[in-house]
């Protein structure tokens, strides 16, 4: 395979069809599957949200337990490094575009649990962010907020959180070496997972 | 009445009868369900203390070297083990174990609670009498470093393997230098002169 094909091939999500672009847009928009991964407090959140007062399939939204058919990826709480190797394992096979979300104080800097020995605080150091909700826990009115605020970004363009992990890999890459040590992938990601 | 006269006292003179010395005896327990079972732990096992908490509740105290014969015998009126819980006392120099175990048939929950030194901290495992406590003795290896003699999957469980190291769950874990030589810059809300706590 020739180079310029294989850089087809890696970037083909990355091409923008120009006159198209508007309507695909509006398409991932009003089409939000979320990964049915729930750290922490926060997954209890999740059934207000689903059902009749707060119902999130107005807005096309529906709970998806594969990672790969996903494209909203809710950091529902705190996050351990155990759960963040799963976090980050399960991140990189989803399809791109893929969108996160973090609820709640603990993954923007720790927040109860700032001095605990095995919470991550700032998760995003490990991977890019597109909306943050602050509180504890954000209630299901917070959480619809977060959700049309990631529809406004869609719409702008402005949530490329997917660009940044593949311009910054290697930022991101360094970080989660700092915290699980070199060859974390080879040594646990290989037993969930063979392809790795 | 005149106000001077003052009313008459009947003075009684009190047999002083002789006072009985009474010997020392363990606290009576009560004449319930819980108090007739713990009657009958202690009748066989006179090394131990027991006494009745409340309604459904009683607890033993067991030197830790009887502790397995204890459980052995105890496990035939309490069918079930729910936890091995453990707390640190640091000042002591101890570590205390409190086996909970629930009896089905009485519907009582009990403490069975023993004490063992701190350093080099070993227990003989109870696996062979509920095969459950396998996951509690793991747990409780990982966490504060007691060694359960006999059970063979002691090691890492829960925790990445640099937190097995250190148990983190003993109080004289250093959880402030351990986070800020995990967590680095990210650890920003502590201060060293513990004035100002940003939660």
């Amino acid at each position: 395979m020739s180079e310029r094909k294989n850089d087809e091939f890696i970037n083909y999500e990355l091409q923008e069809f120009k006159l198209f672009e508007p309507l695909f847009k509006w398409a991932r928009k009003k089409s939000l599957w979320i990964v049915a991964f729930c750290t922490g407090c926060g997954g209890i959140e999740m059934p207000p949200l689903a059902t009749a007062r707060y119902d999130f399939e107005r807005f096309g939204i529906m709970p998806n337990p594969a990672p790969r058919m996903g494209d909203l990826f809710l950091i529902t709480g705190y996050v351990t490094p155990k759960t963040l190797k799963r976090i980050i394992i399960t991140y990189e096979m989803m399809q791109d575009p893929k969108y996160v979300m973090i609820h709640g104080s603990c993954p923007i800097n720790g927040g109860v649990y700032w001095d605990s020995y095995n919470v991550v605080k700032q998760f995003d150091k490990y991977l890019p962010v597109d909306v943050a909700i602050a509180g504890c826990m954000p209630r299901a009115e917070a959480v619809m907020d977060g959700i049309m605020e990631i529809m406004r970004k869609i719409e702008d363009g402005t949530a490329d959180g997917w660009k940044r992990y593949r311009e910054n890999y290697e930022y991101y890459r360094k970080n989660q070496d700092e915290l699980f040590g070199e060859g974390w992938r080879e040594k646990d990601a290989r037993r969930w997972l063979a392809w790795i | 009445m005149d106000m001077n006269e003052k009313p008459k006292v009947e003075e009684k003179v009190e047999e002083q009868k002789p006072q009985e010395v009474p010997e020392v005896e363990a606290p009576k327990l009560p004449d319930t369900k819980e108090g007739k079972l713990v009657a009958e732990v202690l009748e066989k096992a006179p090394y131990a203390e027991g006494n009745v908490r409340r309604e459904r509740r009683v607890e033993f105290k067991v030197p830790a070297d009887r502790i397995k014969e204890f459980l052995e015998l105890a496990s035939e009126k309490f069918e079930m083990l729910i936890q091995i819980s453990v707390v640190d006392w640091l000042k002591e120099g101890e570590f205390e174990l409190v086996y909970q175990l629930w009896s089905v048939s009485e519907s009582v929950h009990a403490f069975v609670r023993t004490r063992i030194p701190r350093e080099n901290a070993k227990m003989p495992t109870v696996m062979d009498i509920w095969p459950v406590a396998e996951t509690y003795e793991r747990e409780a290896h990982e966490f504060f470093g007691i060694i359960f003699e006999g059970n063979p999957r002691l090691g890492p469980f829960i925790l990445e393997p640099r937190e097995y190291e250190k148990h983190p769950l003993r109080k004289d874990f250093n959880m402030l230098g351990y986070v800020k030589t995990i967590y680095g810059e990210d650890f920003d809300r502590y201060d060293e002169s513990k004035t100002n706590y940003v939660i």
